[in-house]
C-alpha cells in the first residue's frame, strides 16, 4: 500500500477484557501521515474501545500504543494536543453558550482565549451559525450541535483526528463541506481516523479501510484491493460478507410477517 | 464569562497548587466553567418556584443559599436550651449534617457523577492531577458556601453568647463534620456503583431529594411546635449507642471544654470526631481510581433489564378501563408516575403531606381540649377529608413532564377523542398515588374511630373520584404529560385555590349528612349514581 513516510500511529498486540468479554483481540496496526481511514464494523465490534484507549480514556489493556512514536503510558498527556475528537453521543455542557465551550476546549488545548474565541466565530460563520453563537447550546438543534462537536474538535490543528459519527444530524450541504475540509486536511498530511455506519460515505472518502468483527481486523486496504479480493460491488456488500451475514432477506421477511399477523 | 471572586480568592493559594504538579490554570479554567454551569441550573430547593421567566444567569445556586441561611436560623433556639451542650450540639450537628448531607445529594451529585467530564475534558491534554483537583475543588467551594450559609448566623449569636473558645470550637467541628459528610457521601456512591448500575444510583439521588424536599416542609412544622415545648429535657446520658449517632460525637468537644465533662465515653466520642473523618476520607481517596472507573458506568446502558408488572395490577388495570386506549393510557400514565424522575420530584412530597395533613388536623382538635375518648367516638375523622388537598396540586401536575417533547405520540395516533387519554391518566392517578394514601389513613382511622365510619370512608372515597374528575378541568384541555416544566410557573399554585376550597365544602356536606338519620346511607347511594356520570359528562 502506497503511503506518506511518517508512521504516525502504531498499535502492536492490543488486547482489551471487558471482565470475561474480549473485546480487542491482539490488534496490530501502523497508521501513516495523510491517511484517511474507515474504520467500519458491526455493533460492539471494539471500534469505539479503540478510539477510547488511544485517547487515554481506558487505561486497562495490554498491548502498545504508540503515537507520534512515543508510547502513550509513558509520554504522558502532551500528545493529546494534536488530536481532535468527535465523540458519537454528542456528549458536551450544553448549558454554555458556543462561545464559552469553544474557548474552554480551545484553552484546554493551549490555545490562549483571545485566539480560541477568535477562530471560533470566524468558523461558526463558515457554518453560518454567527448568530448563536452566543446562546446556549441546549437552543441548538442537532445538526448545529454536531457543527460546535466538530469545530471543537479542529479549533487547535490537530495532526490527528478521531471521529465518530460525525456527519450526524448534518444538512446534505454542510456534509459536501464537510467532507472537502477532510479531504483538504489529509492532502496536507493530517491523519483521520474516520469511524461510521453509513458504508457510501466512508466507500467514497476513505483511503484506507479497515474493518473490525470479533475484536480482530479482518480487512486492511484500499476500497479497490478490498472489492478485487472479495468479487463484491459495494462496500456494504462487503462488509455483509465479511461480518457473515447473510440473513437480511429472512429476517427482513419475518419482520413484515410479524407485523402483518393478526392477533386477534 | 464571570472571573468569580470565589477564582481571585483560590488565586492566593496557587503556589500550593503548584507545589503539587498541578496545572493551575487549567484547573482555574476548569472550575469557572464548572461555576458558570452551577448558575444555571436549578437547584432542589429553589425548583419548587422555578418561574417562567428565565434571567440571564441569575444564579440559583447563591439564591438557594439563603434559603439555606433562613432554615440556618432555626439552630439558633436550640443553642439555648438548657446548659448541656452535649445535648444541644448533638441536636444541633444532627439537623446540620442531615441539611447538609441531603443538599450535597440532591443538588451537587449531578456535579459529582456527570460523565461528560470524560468526554469533554478527559480526550483533551489535562492530566489526570488537574482533573481531580479541579473536582475536589469544585466540592469543597459548594461545601464551604452551603456550610457557610447555614452555620454562619449561629456561630456569631453563640460568639456572642458562649465566647471566643466556642466559637473556635464549633469551627473545628464543622469542618470535621464536612469532611466525614464529603468522605461517607462519596462512599455511599462508591458502594451503590459497585453492586449496582447507574440507574439505581439515580434512583436513590431522586429518593432523597424528595426526602429534602418534604423533610424541610414538614421540618417547618415540627420545629414551630417542638419551640412549644419548653420545658424540654435537656439533661444528656452517655451510652454505648450514642457511639453509632455520629453528630454526638461532634458535641462531646463541647461537653469537656465547656462544660468540663469527663468519663471514657466522651473521650470516645473526641477521638471518633477526630478519626473517624480522616479515616473515611483516606479510603476516599485511596478508592478514587476504582471509583473513576465505576463512574463510567453511568454511561452504560442498562443491561437486560427484568420485567417486573405484577398480575394483579395488570388485572386491575383491564377491570378499571372500558376500553383498549384507554387501558393503554392507563399503563402509560402508571410508568410515567412510575419512573419520571422529575415528576415524582414534583409529585411525591405532596403524598406526604396528604398521609400527615388528616393527623395534624385530628391533632389540633385533641390539643383544643377533648379527651381522647371525645374524639374516638365523635366525628373527628371527616378530618380525612384533608388528604383530598394533595389532589388538586398533583392534577396540574400531570400535564407536565421532562420528556414533554414526546408527546407528538397523541397527534398522529387515531384516537376518537381525548377522553380516553384523560380517563386513563385519572384512574392512574387514583389507584397509583391517591389509593396507597387513603387506605393507610383509612386503616388508622378505622382502628381509631371503629367499624362504624367505614361508609364514611367509602363515601369520602366517592366524593374524591368526583373531586379528581373536577379538578381535571383546571388543565383546560392540556394533555397529561405534554408541556415542558420550565412552562410551570407561580400561577400554577393560585389556580389550584378555589378547587382546595372545595374541600371543606364536601366536608361540611358530610358533616350535615351525619346528622340525618340514615343520611349516610342515601347520600352513600346518591354518590355511587353520580360518581358514573361525572366520569361520562365530565370528561369530554
Amino acid at each position: 500500500m502506497d503511503h506518506g513516510p511518517g508512521k504516525i500511529l502504531s498499535l502492536k498486540g492490543l488486547t482489551k477484557w471487558y471482565g470475561e468479554k474480549l473485546v480487542l483481540d491482539d490488534i496490530d496496526l501502523d497508521v501513516y501521515e495523510g491517511q484517511i481511514i474507515g474504520y467500519i464494523g458491526p455493533n460492539g465490534a471494539g471500534k469505539s474501545t479503540t478510539v477510547k484507549i488511544m485517547l487515554g480514556l481506558e487505561a486497562s489493556y495490554s498491548g502498545e500504543v504508540e503515537i507520534f512514536g512515543q508510547n502513550i503510558k509513558e509520554s504522558g498527556v502532551a500528545y493529546k494536543k494534536r488530536i481532535g475528537y468527535v465523540p458519537e453521543s454528542a456528549d458536551l455542557y450544553d448549558n454554555l453558550t458556543a462561545r464559552e465551550y469553544l474557548t474552554f476546549t480551545g484553552e484546554l488545548y493551549g490555545l490562549t482565549a483571545d485566539s480560541a474565541d477568535y477562530k471560533a466565530r470566524l468558523l461558526m460563520g463558515v457554518f453560518n451559525l454567527e448568530d448563536v453563537y452566543d446562546s446556549r447550546i441546549s437552543s441548538y438543534s442537532k445538526g448545529m450541535k454536531q457543527k460546535v462537536l466538530l469545530i471543537s474538535s479542529l479549533l487547535h490543528d490537530p495532526d490527528i483526528l478521531f471521529l465518530d459519527e460525525p456527519i450526524n444530524g448534518l444538512d446534505a450541504n454542510s456534509v459536501m463541506v464537510f467532507k472537502e475540509i477532510l479531504a483538504q486536511l489529509s492532502s496536507q498530511g493530517k491523519t483521520i481516523f474516520y469511524s461510521s455506519h453509513i458504508m457510501e460515505v466512508v466507500q467514497k472518502i476513505s483511503s484506507r479501510i479497515l474493518l473490525l468483527n470479533d475484536g480482530k481486523i479482518v480487512a486492511d486496504g484500499s476500497f479497490e484491493q478490498l472489492r478485487q479480493k472479495n468479487k463484491e460491488g459495494s462496500l456494504e456488500e462487503i462488509f455483509n460478507q465479511l461480518t457473515g451475514f447473510n440473513e437480511h432477506q429472512n429476517l427482513a421477511e419475518d419482520f413484515v410477517q410479524i407485523v402483518q399477523r393478526d392477533h386477534r | 464569562m464571570k472571573n468569580f471572586t470565589t477564582l481571585k480568592i483560590l488565586d492566593l493559594f496557587r503556589v500550593i497548587f503548584e507545589r503539587f504538579e498541578i496545572d493551575y490554570p487549567t484547573m482555574r479554567r476548569i472550575l469557572q466553567v464548572k461555576l458558570t454551569m452551577d448558575g444555571r441550573r436549578p437547584t432542589t430547593i429553589m425548583s419548587q418556584n422555578r418561574g417562567g421567566e428565565k434571567k440571564q444567569d441569575s444564579n440559583q445556586f447563591l439564591k438557594s443559599l439563603w434559603f439555606y441561611a433562613f432554615i440556618g436560623l432555626t439552630l439558633i433556639p436550640i443553642l439555648f436550651i438548657g446548659d448541656n451542650f452535649m445535648f444541644k450540639m448533638s441536636l444541633i450537628f444532627g439537623v446540620l449534617m442531615f441539611l447538609i448531607m441531603t443538599a450535597m445529594i440532591s443538588d451537587f451529585s449531578s456535579v459529582l457523577l456527570d460523565v461528560r467530564d470524560q468526554t469533554v475534558i478527559g480526550t483533551r491534554p489535562v492530566d489526570h492531577r488537574t482533573i481531580s483537583a479541579a473536582r475536589a475543588i469544585h466540592v469543597t467551594v459548594y461545601l464551604f458556601f452551603l456550610t457557610a450559609a447555614i452555620v454562619s448566623v449561629p456561630l456569631v449569636v453563640g460568639f456572642v453568647q458562649f465566647g471566643v473558645i466556642f466559637a473556635l470550637l464549633f469551627s473545628v467541628t464543622v469542618l470535621f463534620s464536612d469532611l466525614f459528610i464529603v468522605a461517607i457521601t462519596a462512599l455511599l456512591y462508591y458502594v451503590i456503583l459497585k453492586f449496582f448500575g447507574g440507574e439505581r444510583l439515580r434512583d436513590v439521588i431522586n429518593y432523597v431529594q424528595i426526602g429534602l424536599s418534604f423533610t424541610i416542609v414538614i421540618g417547618y412544622q415540627v420545629l414551630a411546635r417542638a419551640f412549644e415545648f419548653q420545658g424540654l429535657q435537656s439533661s444528656f446520658e452517655a451510652a454505648w449507642w450514642n457511639v453509632l449517632l455520629p453528630p454526638v460525637w461532634f458535641g462531646a468537644p463541647f461537653a469537656v471544654i465547656l462544660n468540663g465533662a469527663s468519663g471514657a465515653y466522651y473521650y470516645v466520642f473526641m477521638a471518633l470526631a477526630l478519626l473517624v473523618p480522616l479515616i473515611a476520607l483516606w479510603i476516599y481517596l485511596s478508592l478514587l481510581p476504582t471509583f473513576e472507573k465505576n463512574l463510567l458506568k453511568l454511561m452504560d446502558q442498562a443491561g437486560p433489564s427484568k420485567k417486573k408488572t405484577t398480575k394483579g395490577m395488570n388485572r386491575l388495570a383491564s377491570l378499571l378501563t372500558t376500553s383498549k386506549e384507554e387501558h393503554a393510557f392507563y399503563q402509560f400514565a402508571e410508568r410515567m408516575l412510575k419512573n419520571e424522575r422529575d415528576l415524582k420530584l414534583k409529585i411525591y412530597p405532596s403524598l406526604g403531606f396528604a398521609i400527615i395533613f388528616p393527623f395534624v388536623f385530628l391533632y389540633n382538635g385533641y390539643s383544643a381540649g377533648g379527651s381522647l375518648d371525645s374524639i374516638t367516638s365523635g366525628r373527628m375523622y371527616l378530618t380525612i377529608y384533608a388528604s383530598m388537598m394533595m389532589i388538586p396540586g398533583i392534577v396540574i401536575m400531570l400535564q407536565y413532564s421532562s420528556k414533554s417533547k414526546g408527546s407528538w405520540i397523541y397527534h398522529v395516533t387515531p384516537l376518537q377523542g381525548e377522553g380516553v387519554i384523560i380517563k386513563g391518566t385519572l384512574k392512574a392517578f387514583l389507584i397509583r398515588l391517591f389509593a396507597p394514601v387513603f387506605g393507610v389513613i383509612s386503616i388508622l382511622y378505622g382502628i381509631l374511630f371503629g367499624m362504624r365510619i367505614i361508609p364514611d370512608l367509602v363515601i369520602v372515597l366517592l366524593i374524591a373520584v368526583i373531586y379528581s374528575v373536577i379538578c381535571f378541568r383546571m388543565l383546560k384541555g392540556k394533555l397529561p404529560f405534554s408541556q415542558p416544566f420550565e412552562s410551570a410557573g407561580q400561577s400554577d399554585g393560585w389556580k389550584t385555590i378555589p378547587f382546595a376550597l372545595l374541600i371543606p365544602v364536601f366536608g361540611g356536606l358530610h358533616f350535615v349528612v351525619t346528622n340525618v338519620p340514615f343520611g349516610i346511607w342515601f347520600y352513600l347511594a346518591l354518590l355511587l349514581f353520580i360518581v358514573p356520570l361525572t366520569w361520562q359528562r365530565g370528561l369530554r
